[in-house]
């Protein structure tokens, strides 16, 4: 097996990891939705680069919204988020926002609530800290997606497909966290020291 | 000891207060309300405001452009996850106006601003505004995109006329297919002349001889047997001529001998005309698979320059067109020579060039373009053209099969 990937047992505690970080980020986002916003039981997966622009063909049809945000620190890498133009529509409409620059500053900024929350809790429990960097908004056709040269710095995606449901608006958005290489190392030692001590 | 820390905390309080008055950036500490704890000196100046006349002031008391509601949110968020929250230049310019002195080509009147909204004092709800100047940066992207965006407009300009030229090189195929005609026509009016005043010389005989009571059968069957030949002779021509017309886009082996025979009947009468002596030297059996029409109207097309050129320069005397064709191992070559005076060696190198042409009135400057084009792009073949002296050269080298 590759070294750099997961074994069943990482990705198990990963994956717990990673819904108690999602369970902290919840309430961030109904507070500054302002709203009683519910997020539902995360979908997480964990896979590959590859698989990752997999997923992104099935999405083609409809028009995305892409922001990402780099972290470093000892796990570093970049969180990014993926909103669809019907979504995002909801969330305007939400926020009662004017125009396209608002939104686009409001999908910023629920990538940098939704990513940091999730990235600072995580690191949180593997004891280490982060720091970020500005987010960033693009909007790149979906099948040009594979040509995005930085996808090929990563190896292992953790996908998080999240709802966040109003009393009649749904915004629907997947959240990845792609870490590079050298911090998967570090995050497999992490998790086998978490390993050992649930042993 | 406890004083000791004491002189430590107040010297690094007083660096930090000097680190913040001097760096590069924008700091304004806000709390929870937008009411205005710290202003630093690079605000001051780039905000023509001093610290004391805005400490204790909303902030959106003094820059009411800044959306409120947006700004309480960030804050709130930030606050709230113990992380920053941010405003990005790309998105949404600026927080604090603050016009800019004008760099040539600037794309924008304000400064393009980064602000990250830190929570340092949870307790006090408190959190630093750091104000990162990237209008450079802005400007560049901006630049940038305008020339993608131009680049993406030439791009397509660029498809159109390669659409255009596309079109152009049809039509000009077309027109050289109709002066081909045209001088077709006037090789069939030279070729009828001869026959037809000899038609009509008998005619004129019998006529005569009728008249003087001397027309006896046999010379009446002489002359009718010469018509008949004449008539038939008319009728070949006229068969050759449109067979050559014929579009036939069918690869077909072809006899080079046979070849130069029907270029040269085409052209015989006008050479003999001009006192050209025409000098074949082909090997026998020299056959090729080839689209032989285009091929056949490439070669008139060359001799006919020739004749063209005998008569344009005024040679009198020893005036030739030589023929060679050699076959080699993976292709044959076709000379032909002639010494009606040379080309200029400034004018050599346009002479495959469209609408190019030495003949003032009747050329349409295609002859040798479209020879080119059918040479190396139908046939395979190169083409290449030398002038010496009073000699001039066309080579053509072509594959035995296509």
């Amino acid at each position: 097996m590759n070294e750099l990937t997961l074994t069943e047992d990482e990705k198990d505690v990963l994956q717990e990891l990673m819904n108690i970080a999602y369970g902290s980020a919840t309430a961030v986002v109904a507070d500054m939705l302002e709203a009683f916003a519910s997020l539902s039981i995360p979908n997480i997966k964990i896979m590959t680069v590859s698989e990752l622009l997999k997923t992104f063909q099935e999405l083609k049809s409809s028009s995305y919204f892409f922001s990402s945000q780099a972290f470093s620190g000892e796990f570093n890498g970049e969180s990014a988020f993926f909103i669809n133009e019907e979504s995002a529509n909801n969330l305007a409409k939400h926020l009662e926002l004017e125009n396209r620059a608002d939104l686009d500053d409001a999908i910023l900024e629920l990538t940098n609530v939704l990513t940091s929350s999730l990235t600072t809790k995580l690191a949180q429990e593997m004891e280490t800290e982060v720091s970020f960097s500005l987010p960033n908004i693009l909007k790149i056709p979906l099948e040009e997606m594979e040509g995005v040269e930085t996808f090929q710095l990563y190896s292992q995606v953790i996908v998080i497909d999240t709802n966040l449901n109003f009393q009649d608006q749904k915004i629907n958005g997947k959240i990845f966290i792609l870490t590079k290489d050298e911090s998967i190392l570090w995050l497999k030692t992490k998790l086998n020291t978490i390993l050992d001590q649930l042993l | 000891m406890a004083q000791n820390k004491t002189q430590y905390d107040f010297r690094s309080t007083l660096i930090d207060k000097k680190i913040i008055a001097a760096i590069n950036n924008g700091v304004i500490v806000l709390d929870s309300d937008l009411t205005i704890h710290h202003y630093n000196k690079w605000l001051e100046i780039h905000t023509h405001m001093k610290e004391e006349a805005v400490l204790g002031k909303r902030l959106t008391e003094i820059f009411p452009q800044i959306k409120e509601k947006t700004l309480l949110r960030k804050i709130k968020t930030a606050l709230r996850m113990h992380t920053p929250t941010y405003y990005t230049a790309t998105v949404s310019h600026y927080l604090i106006p603050i016009k800019i002195n004008q760099i040539e080509n600037s794309h924008f009147t304000y400064m393009q601003q980064d602000v990250s909204i830190i929570p340092f004092d949870e307790e006090n709800e408190l959190v630093a505004l750091i104000l990162t100047d990237q209008t450079n940066m802005a400007n560049t992207n901006a630049l940038l995109a305008a020339h993608v965006e131009k680049i993406k407009e030439l791009n397509e300009q660029l498809l159109k006329e390669k659409e255009l030229t596309e079109i152009q090189h049809k039509q000009l195929l077309a027109n050289s297919r109709s002066a081909a005609m045209g001088e077709m026509i006037s090789m069939i009016a030279h070729q009828w002349r001869q026959p037809l005043s000899l038609i009509s010389t008998l005619l004129a005989n019998i006529k005569i001889k009728k008249e003087l009571h001397t027309l006896d059968e046999k010379s009446m069957n002489n002359s009718f047997e010469k018509i008949d030949e004449t008539v038939k002779y008319l009728s070949e021509t006229i068969n050759d001529f449109r067979d050559y017309f014929k579009p036939n886009k069918v690869k077909s082996e072809v006899q080079l001998q046979e070849l130069f025979g029907k270029s040269i009947f085409f052209l015989k009468d006008e050479m003999t005309q001009y006192n050209i002596a025409y000098k074949p030297d082909i090997e026998d059996d020299l056959t090729l698979y080839t689209y032989k029409n285009e091929l056949l109207q490439s070669i008139i097309n060359i001799i006919k320059n020739s004749i063209d050129a005998f008569k344009s320069n005024d040679i009198t005397s020893d005036k030739k067109i030589t023929v060679q064709a050699k076959g080699y191992k993976q292709h044959l070559c076709v000379m032909i020579e002639d010494n009606a005076g040379g080309i200029d060696e400034k004018i050599i190198g346009k002479i495959f060039e469209p609408y190019f042409s030495t003949k003032n009135k009747n050329g349409t400057g295609l002859g040798l373009y479209m020879c080119k084009v059918i040479i190396t792009e139908h046939l395979h073949g190169t083409i290449s053209i030398e002038s010496e002296g009073n000699g001039t050269k066309v080579a053509i080298n072509l594959p035995y099969s296509l």
